[in-house]
């Protein structure tokens, strides 16, 4: 019982917070760039707005696609503060990325077709990683649900710090920032405007907006699992690993897919491997 | 009872497809099969409410089975040898040549019987009846209509459907005898009418390629069963027994035992298409679509994957099964990538079904309770996605004349149904909460433990994402306001793709249900507890029940958001002017481009030409530590 009101406590409060860190990521980034940049709170106006609009579409499985992704996301955020599976959660979220690429694909839009299928090597280039890292949490902690996980009696950072930095390349491409921002991105001035996304307009906009914040929720959160002892820890290491982000995204140039599938999987596979070896020899 | 089931089926599809060849009209050939396919599967239904059994069938027809069996698997070999002399193949006729000549001996001077039942079911066998019976049937049904098109479209002047329908409908009798018998010179038998149906069924159009493809299934099906019959041998001389459950028993500390299991898990690699050994199911894709969605979804591949898992506690905790998890991981994750690069709608189907037999047999190589009930529902499940998925694109295949996914762009508008069950498909195959994730989700919690196959698991099931992600959205796509067409489609096609479509996802929620009935009584301990349609155990939690109600309630949400979305429909953005009818946009000097899309392929990275040779050594050096391992 107390599992399934947290979750809905997730469902509800998940939007508000990932469309704050939005907010605040669009002030450091503007600060970074020497611009004074929009209040916090410019992404809920800019969501609202978006609402209001008249719904317009190209193909009307877009609708359904938009639906669902937000639906999917929302579950997904909603099983992980209810202390579920990790890797079922993640399979719930996948549902939603899939979705979206469906709706893009539908649109006979080049930069929409284009943008799909940078989206599904984006996927294709985290997922690996993440599931590593989830077998990572279950060699230290012999469970895969996020209750068990949160009963260790330890930072697992400690155990785990190359699959904290291997999380860390998974979420710089789940959050589409550079250099991984390849199916699309902040502005729309690159040469796929806003790949994608560029056929979703209005209230559908505003479904995968929303749904992009639940996501950002779900991936910290999955940072947060890394010092899940103390509240004050968690709280510093998301700042800095959202600082970073932030950082990131403001000094490199956007790379390639073939740079990314090689240098991900490259370098991620390497980091996970070695430290899923790391844990399972020196025992948990 | 018992006999009479047995005989039913067994015996009845093969009598079916006799009958096949005989009758004068297609209507009534038509009559025959639906009749012996109903029976069939209510016979498999029955054998469900029946449960396990193990008995000797003395006498079919007055003739005694065992002798009845021998003579004819003898018989067959010789027919078998008579094709190989027509096909001047020396290689295939050395195969089996050497069959002949040791099964001889094996019977005259070495064969030890024991009182041991010669049929044996336990709920991995009942499972293998239902999937065989049921799916199997379905596609025999979809057969009909598709082939009375099929010849249309050759224009043939005789019809050579009876001679079809007799090795397709009997493929069905055969598959009930490999998995129902217990004596293993019976599973030998049926092993090699499998084959054998299999090489008639993929050379059925007798076009060039469809012979030469026909042949190196022949050819690499022989290299099996001459596994299978030196394992057999081996394990007869070691333990003494021709029962495959005494055989188990004596487990892996019988002396030399091991190696023997190897062989016939080998001859299962050699069914399952595993690498290095892939080439003839990808070959087998000239053949006939109900031909490729028997072989590959429900039936013959799955026969590899059943003796694997039959055998599965004679190498449990060996290193034997570490290297099958290996191997079968390393299929896994080869065949996904290989398939990135494909268009061709059918051999992504037949890549994707190597990649899950691997998965499949890897969880029968890692062997723990969790491992074995992941490979056993990832059979089922499999087995009615993949069967409609592929009887889908023969469908859609007699309507557009092609199998390229890039072709299928605009399908939902064109032919909307077709498009809606194959999206249904798809999704099945890739998404929670439906029954394949399910055991995707069981296998990779099953494998954590072992970083070779987790990384590896880890890898393909992306790539998977990738491969049918991109084909649901070309289904999807339609061109600017382009209007539904309706497209026909005949009782005897929707019917079984409906009965698929509907299965699997009434399958997925059953789950519990099904791993309670007819998994749990496989495995030692229980991998996981059940209670309010949720899988548990200490390390993991698949929520069944709960998980279809929240993604059914938001996809119900979706699909009440259009059909009350009130959405204008707008033209396409294209960074310029657009055309008036917005198909395209006014390039340089006002001249008319048209959209055109097109998906990546990545074959610079993927590609077949990039990726075989190196897969193909690699899966040979696995298979050298698979055997040298057992040794």
């Amino acid at each position: 019982m107390t599992a399934i009101i947290l979750g809905i406590i997730g469902i509800l409060l998940a939007p508000v917070l990932g469309g704050l860190i939005a907010g605040l990521d669009r002030k450091v980034t503007a600060r970074m760039q020497s611009r004074f940049g929009p209040p916090i709170l410019q992404p809920f106006y800019d969501v609202f707005k978006l609402f209001g609009k008249e719904p317009a579409i190209v193909n009307v499985w877009q609708v359904f696609c938009a639906y669902v992704y937000v639906a999917s996301a929302a579950i997904s955020v909603g099983l992980l503060f209810a202390g579920g599976d990790l890797l079922l959660l993640f399979f719930v979220q996948a549902v939603g990325a899939v979705f979206l690429v469906f709706g893009a694909l539908a649109a006979p839009s080049p930069y929409s077709q284009v943008g799909a299928h940078r989206e599904l090597l984006q996927i294709l280039a985290y997922e690996p990683l993440i599931i590593l890292v989830f077998v990572g949490f279950y060699l230290a902690t012999g469970s895969f649900k996020v209750a068990d996980i949160l009963a260790h009696n330890q930072p697992l950072l400690l155990q785990m710090p190359l699959l904290f930095l291997v999380l860390g390349y998974a979420l710089t491409i789940k959050l589409r920032k550079s250099p991984f921002d390849l199916s699309t991105s902040h502005h729309g001035h690159q040469e796929l405007v806003k790949g994608v996304l560029i056929e979703y307009s209005g209230p559908y906009l505003a479904l995968v907006e929303v749904a992009h914040w639940y996501e950002t929720v779900l991936v910290l959160g999955l940072c947060a699992l890394f010092w899940h002892t103390s509240i004050f820890g968690m709280a510093i290491l998301l700042a800095v690993t959202y600082f970073a982000e932030v950082l990131l995204d403001n000094v490199t140039a956007r790379m390639t897919w073939r740079w990314m599938l090689g240098y991900v999987w490259g370098i991620g596979l390497a980091m996970s491997a070695v430290n899923l070896v790391w844990i399972s020899f020196k025992g948990a | 009872m018992l006999e009479t089931l047995l005989f039913l089926l067994v015996v009845l599809p093969i009598l079916g497809g006799a009958a096949c060849l005989v009758v004068p009209s297609r209507y009534l050939r038509g009559a025959v099969i639906v009749g012996t396919c109903a029976l069939t599967a209510a016979a498999s239904l029955s054998l469900l409410g029946y449960g396990p059994f193990s008995g000797t069938p003395e006498t079919v027809f007055l003739i005694p089975v065992r002798g009845l069996i021998t003579l004819l698997d003898f018989v067959l070999l010789g027919v078998i040898l008579f094709y190989a002399f027509s096909l001047k193949n020396r290689l295939i006729q050395l195969l089996f040549g050497f069959q002949i000549v040791a099964l001889a001996f094996f019977e005259m001077f070495m064969a030890k019987h024991t009182a041991a039942p010669t049929f044996f079911a336990d709920t991995l066998s009942i499972v293998m009846v239902l999937v065989i019976s049921i799916v199997g049937s379905l596609i025999c049904i979809y057969g009909i209509p598709y082939m009375q098109a099929h010849e249309e479209h050759l224009h043939l002047a005789k019809t050579r459907q009876p001679r079809f329908f007799l090795f397709l409908v009997g493929f069905l009798g055969a598959m009930n005898g490999l998995v129902l018998a217990d004596d293993i010179t019976f599973v030998y038998f049926f092993f090699e009418i499998t084959t054998f149906c299999s090489f008639m069924l993929i050379g059925h159009d007798q076009t060039e390629i469809a012979i030469k493809n026909a042949t190196r299934a022949l050819l690499l099906n022989g290299v099996g069963g001459v596994a299978f019959l030196l394992g057999m041998i081996w394990a007869n001389s070691v333990t003494g027994s021709l029962s495959i459950q005494e055989i188990i028993a004596a487990g892996p500390a019988a002396k030399g035992l091991l190696f023997a299991v190897a062989l016939i898990c080998l001859a299962g690699f050699t069914k399952a298409a595993q690498l290095p050994f892939q080439s003839w199911l990808l070959g087998a894709m000239v053949a006939p679509t109900p031909v490729s969605a028997l072989l590959h979804s429900s039936t013959m591949v799955k026969a590899g994957v059943f003796l694997v898992l039959r055998f599965s506690p004679a190498f449990a905790g060996t290193f034997l099964g570490t290297a099958i998890a290996v191997c079968g991981a390393f299929t896994f994750v080869a065949t996904a990538a290989l398939a990135v690069s494909q268009s061709n709608a059918k051999k992504i189907l037949a890549y994707s079904t190597i990649s899950n037999l691997g998965l499949m047999i890897a969880c029968a190589g890692l062997g723990t309770p969790q491992a074995i009930t992941a490979g056993v529902l990832l059979l089922v499940f499999h087995a009615v996605s993949k069967g409609l998925l592929f009887c889908c694109v023969g469908h859609i295949e007699q309507h557009i004349h092609s199998r390229d996914i890039e072709d299928m762009r605009g399908l939902s508008v064109t032919m909307p149904r077709a498009a809606l069950i194959t999206i249904i498909g798809l999704v099945t195959m890739m998404m929670p909460p439906f029954g394949v994730l399910l055991s995707k989700w069981m296998a990779i919690e099953a494998a954590a433990d072992n970083l070779f196959v987790i990384v590896m698991l880890a890898v393909g099931s992306a790539l998977t994402v990738l491969i049918y992600a991109r084909w649901g959205g070309n289904m999807m796509s339609a061109p600017y306001k382009a209007q539904p067409q309706k497209a026909p489609m005949p009782l005897l096609v929707g019917l079984p793709l409906m009965a698929m479509a509907g299965g699997a996802v009434l399958l997925s929620l059953a789950a519990p249900v099904l791993y309670t009935r007819l998994v749990l009584p496989l495995v030692k301990s229980a991998p996981y507890d059940v209670a309010a349609g949720t899988l548990t155990n200490p390390v993991g939690s698949f929520l069944v029940y709960p998980l279809f109600i929240l993604l059914g309630f938001g996809f119900f949400m979706a699909l009440r958001a259009v059909l009350k979305s009130k959405a204008t429909v707008l033209p396409p953005y294209f960074g310029g002017a657009n055309l008036p009818d917005s198909t395209g946009f006014k390039g340089p000097l006002g001249a008319p481009v048209p959209y055109q899309g097109g998906n990546y392929y990545l074959t610079g990275v993927f590609g077949e030409d990039k990726l075989t040779m190196w897969i193909n050594v690699g899966a040979g050096m696995l298979l050298a530590m698979m055997m040298g391992g057992a040794l």
